[in-house]
Formats: C-alpha cells, sequence, structure tokens
C-alpha cells in the first residue's frame, strides 16, 4: 500500500468516525434527561461534525478536489457502504440515554487519546486540526466524566454498567487498525496506533467503575459495516435521495 | 429591597410612566400571573419548537449544513433553558412543574408547535415563515415590555432568532432557484404553514387586553399580522410561489394584501390541546422524560 493510500485510510476512519459520533448526537436535542444535557448533546454533536468536516477537508486534499460542501459531502453521504472505514461502535444507534452517556464517554476517551497520538504529526494539516479539536474535546471529557462520576455512586449505576456491557462489547471495532498503519507509524503521522492504547482505555474505565473490565482491540482494518449502519445510512440520505441534482 | 404600590391604580400608573418591574418587587398578583403565563408559554413553545425540528435534524441534507441546523435548534431550546429560569424566579411554579405541566398537557405552547413538520420543506418553511411570526411577536414585546427580566432575556432571544430567519431565508432561496421537485416540497410546505404562521399572532386584540394595559406587549395582534402578511405575501410571490389564500387581493387604493377572512378554529383547537399533532407530540415528549427520569432521580442528591 502507497503511503498516499494508507494516509486516506487512517483520515477516513477517523473522519467517519467523527461524522457518525456527531449524526448519534443529534438524536439526542429535545430527549435528554434535562435541557442542560439537550444542549450539551447538540453542542458536542456540533464539534463532532465539525472535525469530521476538517478531516474529510485532508481527503480531498489527498484526492485533488477543493472542499466545497459538495466534496465534502460526496466523501460523508455518497460512497458506497464498503467504501466507508468507520466503527460499528459510532455505527450504532441507540434510543438509551444511559448507553448514549456511556458511548460518550468513552468514544471521548479514545478520541481524546487519539488527538493526543497526531498532535505531532509530520503530516501538518493533521497536526493543526488536532490543536483545535484537543481544546474542544477537553470540554467533552469534562462533561462526560462529570455525570458518570456522578451517577455511578447512586442506583442509576445499574443503569450505567448495563450499558457498559454494550458498548465495551462495540469498543474493539473503534481500536481496530486502518490497513496501512504501520506506514503511518514509521512516516511519523501518528505516534503509534490507536490499539496500543487499550489498556490505557481499560484503566480509565476501571477507576471509574473500580472494576475489572477488559478491552479487546477489533481486527479486519475496518472493511465491514455492522448491521446498523444500512438502516443510519438511509435516515441521513432520505432529503438527499429525493433529488440527486438537488442544493439543499 | 423590591418596591410596593399601594393599589392597582397607582401600580397601573407606574407601568404608564415607563416603569420597569423587577423580580423582588411587590408586583400585583394579578400581573405576576399574567406575566408568568405568558413567559411560561414561550419557553414551552421554544422547548416544543426544538422538539418539532428534531425530527428532522439527522437528516438534514449536508454536513456543514446540519451544523448550522443543529446550532439553531440548540439556541430554540437554549432560549427556553433562559425562559424556563425568569418564569420560575417568579416564584409561581419550578422549572420541573413547568416541563410537567407540558408533558401533562395542562399548559400551553404555541399552536404551529401542535402541527407535524411533514417534509424537508417544513422545516425550512418553519425557519422562515415561523421564526418570522415568532421573531414579530417578540420585537413587539421587548420594545416596551413592562417585566425587566424578560425584556432583557428577549434582547438577547431576538437577536439569535434573526439570524435563524436569515438561515430559513437563504435555505428558502436555494429552493427557489432549485429543481422542481424542490419547489414542488416547498409548495407543499407552504399550503400546510402558511396560515399556522399566520394564525400565531391571534385574533384582534380584545380593547380590554391586560396585557397591553400592562404594557407586557406594546402592539396590537391585527397589527403585527398585517405587517406581516404585507412582508411575507409579496416575497413568496417573488421567489415564484403561491399563496395558499383562495381571497387573496391587493387593494390598489391601500396598497396592501388582504388574506381575507381568518378561520380561527384551527387556532382555538390548539389551544385545547386538539391540534393535529398535538397528542403525539405531547406523548412523545412524556415517553421520553419517564425514560430518563431515573437519570433525574439519580441526580437529584448528587453533586454534578
Amino acid at each position: 500500500m502507497s503511503n498516499e493510500a494508507a494516509l486516506r485510510e487512517f483520515l477516513l476512519a477517523f473522519a467517519d468516525d467523527e461524522h457518525l459520533i456527531g449524526q448519534q448526537h443529534t438524536e439526542w436535542i429535545g430527549v435528554a434527561p434535562f435541557l442542560e444535557e439537550d444542549l450539551a448533546f447538540s453542542s458536542i454533536g456540533q464539534d463532532e461534525l465539525g472535525h469530521a468536516v476538517l478531516l474529510y477537508e485532508l481527503v480531498c486534499e489527498i484526492d485533488g478536489v477543493e472542499p466545497t460542501d459538495a466534496a465534502i459531502d460526496a466523501l460523508a453521504y455518497g460512497r458506497s457502504a464498503e467504501e466507508y472505514r468507520s466503527s460499528a461502535f459510532t455505527e450504532f444507534g441507540t434510543t438509551d440515554w444511559a448507553e448514549a452517556l456511556v458511548r460518550h464517554w468513552i468514544y471521548d476517551m479514545v478520541e481524546d487519546l487519539r488527538w493526543q497520538l497526531v498532535a505531532e504529526s509530520s503530516h501538518a494539516g493533521l497536526a493543526s486540526v488536532a490543536v483545535r479539536a484537543q481544546r474542544e474535546e477537553a470540554y467533552h471529557r469534562r462533561h462526560a466524566e462529570a455525570l458518570i462520576g456522578s451517577l455511578v455512586t447512586t442506583p442509576g449505576r445499574v443503569e450505567l454498567e448495563r450499558a457498559l456491557d454494550t458498548v465495551l462489547a462495540l469498543l474493539p471495532s473503534l481500536l481496530a487498525p486502518v490497513a496501512g498503519i504501520e506506514e503511518m507509524v514509521a512516516a511519523g503521522v501518528t505516534a503509534a496506533p490507536l490499539s496500543s492504547k487499550s489498556s490505557d482505555i481499560a484503566s480509565q474505565i476501571n477507576a471509574a467503575f473500580d472494576g475489572e473490565y477488559e478491552v479487546q482491540v477489533g481486527s479486519g482494518a475496518r472493511q465491514e459495516r455492522s448491521s446498523a449502519f444500512g438502516p443510519l445510512m438511509a435516515r441521513m440520505r432520505e432529503v438527499l435521495d429525493l433529488d440527486p441534482d438537488a442544493v439543499w | 429591597m423590591g418596591r410596593t404600590w399601594q393599589d392597582m391604580e397607582a401600580f397601573e400608573a407606574f407601568l404608564d410612566d415607563g416603569g420597569i418591574v423587577e423580580v423582588d418587587d411587590h408586583m400585583p398578583d394579578e400581573y405576576r400571573h399574567a406575566v408568568f403565563t405568558f413567559i411560561e408559554m414561550h419557553a414551552n413553545s421554544e422547548y416544543m419548537g426544538g422538539l418539532t425540528e428534531r425530527d428532522w435534524i439527522p437528516k438534514t441534507p449536508g454536513l456543514r449544513h446540519k451544523m448550522s441546523v443543529l446550532a439553531k435548534t440548540q439556541d430554540e431550546i437554549g432560549h427556553g433553558h433562559l425562559l424556563y429560569m425568569v418564569a420560575a424566579d417568579m416564584g409561581i411554579k419550578t422549572r420541573t412543574e413547568m416541563i410537567e405541566d407540558l408533558m401533562a398537557g395542562r399548559s400551553r405552547f404555541h399552536n404551529v408547535f401542535h402541527y407535524k413538520a411533514e417534509t424537508w420543506g417544513d422545516q425550512v418553511a418553519i425557519a422562515f415563515l415561523v421564526d418570522a411570526a415568532a421573531l414579530a411577536s417578540q420585537q413587539a414585546v421587548f420594545k416596551n415590555c413592562s417585566y425587566g427580566p424578560y425584556r432583557r432575556i428577549l434582547k438577547r432571544i431576538i437577536s439569535e432568532e434573526g439570524f435563524h430567519m436569515r438561515l430559513g431565508e437563504d435555505r428558502m432561496r436555494r429552493i427557489a432557484e432549485g429543481t422542481q421537485i424542490q419547489k414542488d416540497i416547498f409548495q407543499g410546505a407552504l399550503d400546510r404553514w402558511f396560515w399556522p404562521a399566520l394564525q400565531l399572532f391571534g385574533p384582534d386584540s380584545k380593547p380590554d387586553d391586560k396585557l397591553l394595559r400592562w404594557h407586557i406587549k406594546s402592539e396590537r395582534n391585527e397589527v403585527l399580522r398585517d405587517k406581516w402578511v404585507q412582508k411575507f405575501v409579496p416575497m413568496m410571490h417573488s421567489y415564484g410561489f403561491v399563496v395558499p389564500a383562495s381571497d387573496l387581493a391587493y387593494d390598489e387604493d391601500t396598497k396592501k394584501w388582504d388574506v381575507g377572512p381568518i378561520d380561527w378554529e384551527p387556532l382555538k383547537k390548539t389551544l385545547a390541546q386538539g391540534g393535529p399533532d398535538s397528542a403525539r407530540r405531547i406523548r412523545e415528549a412524556r415517553d421520553n422524560w419517564e425514560a430518563t427520569a431515573w437519570a433525574r432521580r439519580c441526580l437529584d442528591g448528587a453533586a454534578v
């Protein structure tokens, strides 16, 4: 695999995860337990969609196209399922707030590590996106940690533990290395594969829950989509599919 | 400490003189209840408006577009958040009591949010027609509102609503310049939303309207409604859309559009929670509220 192809795989996996987690957060406006949580999920959702845009812009650069709205949307909505590099972790849709909260908590924990790994990337564009994203991540993490930290000492812990079982079963997909990751490490695009952080993630989870959870790393280079992907994409494309020539 | 007034006459003289009432003033109970009910309905409407738009946010066509739409709805819920605080400070109901009354169908919200957004065109029509109607009403309250805390919050709300309307207009322009399918979708939305948006202003103000007498509102309903008609009818025409009013007429003498007689029955139904989508809207809001009750219960005693 050429370095350029490997870079594209690497960026797409990150961008697709950011896009889909942002998409999942948009489902919570107006239906979270408090107005403050409606606001937090929509604000965090906007940040994640914003990161996705910035990362898709870097993909446009590789593809040699201007990062117009149409080019960004072609990447975000216009590929076939096998061309996406999203994880089952972010494809998973839920109407359960405990699951949404625990997923948000772990996603942002992992995302923060992901940005740290590219903060001094040899890819200057990526490093500069990381600076901005890390500032926002600090707020996302504080938000999730405050809620988890409070709820875990209450009877609500049962809900969190149930949600954690669901979310941990999906976590390996988020840590699964993309094709060409070795080249990316060798080229200094990322300091290490995200999968190398699994024990760090496990210890953060165990510190919060005083537990002995294990974190596994998936395989398959993100070539396959989960069963949640089709319905999710159909929902996202519902208006776009009304008229392929329309600009909304 | 708050001010007191000898009687209603003295209080009304204070209001007529441009006096501004603050939360710790010993305001007459009638005035307190009237202001509270008005702000509570505004807060409920912001929240229910967010829920109406929520149905379409995940389907927004375009990634950057979705960020703007999400920001708009976040503003609406944020307005609800601020308004519930201002209302709760009046000491009549807590925020939780207001939300629970809303979920139980015991309190009111604007007529337009008793309708379902059927298509993406509806989402655009709401951002444009409905937000413009709401903005016109809010501006008229802000101009001369005698209750200080509400007036100050309205300043911020109005500036954000202005952005929303421009976002709506920009989206509508794209549709007007777009494909036939897009135009047909928007015309359908206009057919559904024109009358509810117009009815949002309410029937002609009564001569003894307390909201006017106490300087909570500063403009009569019919005046605001007419301004909206004079602005939007020609605008819809210029974009090539048909205004769904069969008796629509232009008076050459007054240079004004007249939409003909207005049927107020649909508005009355929404006020009695009997609008086309009232039952689903309230039921879903309540189901969601109940589904997350465990988190509120647990966090009630915990320090977040």
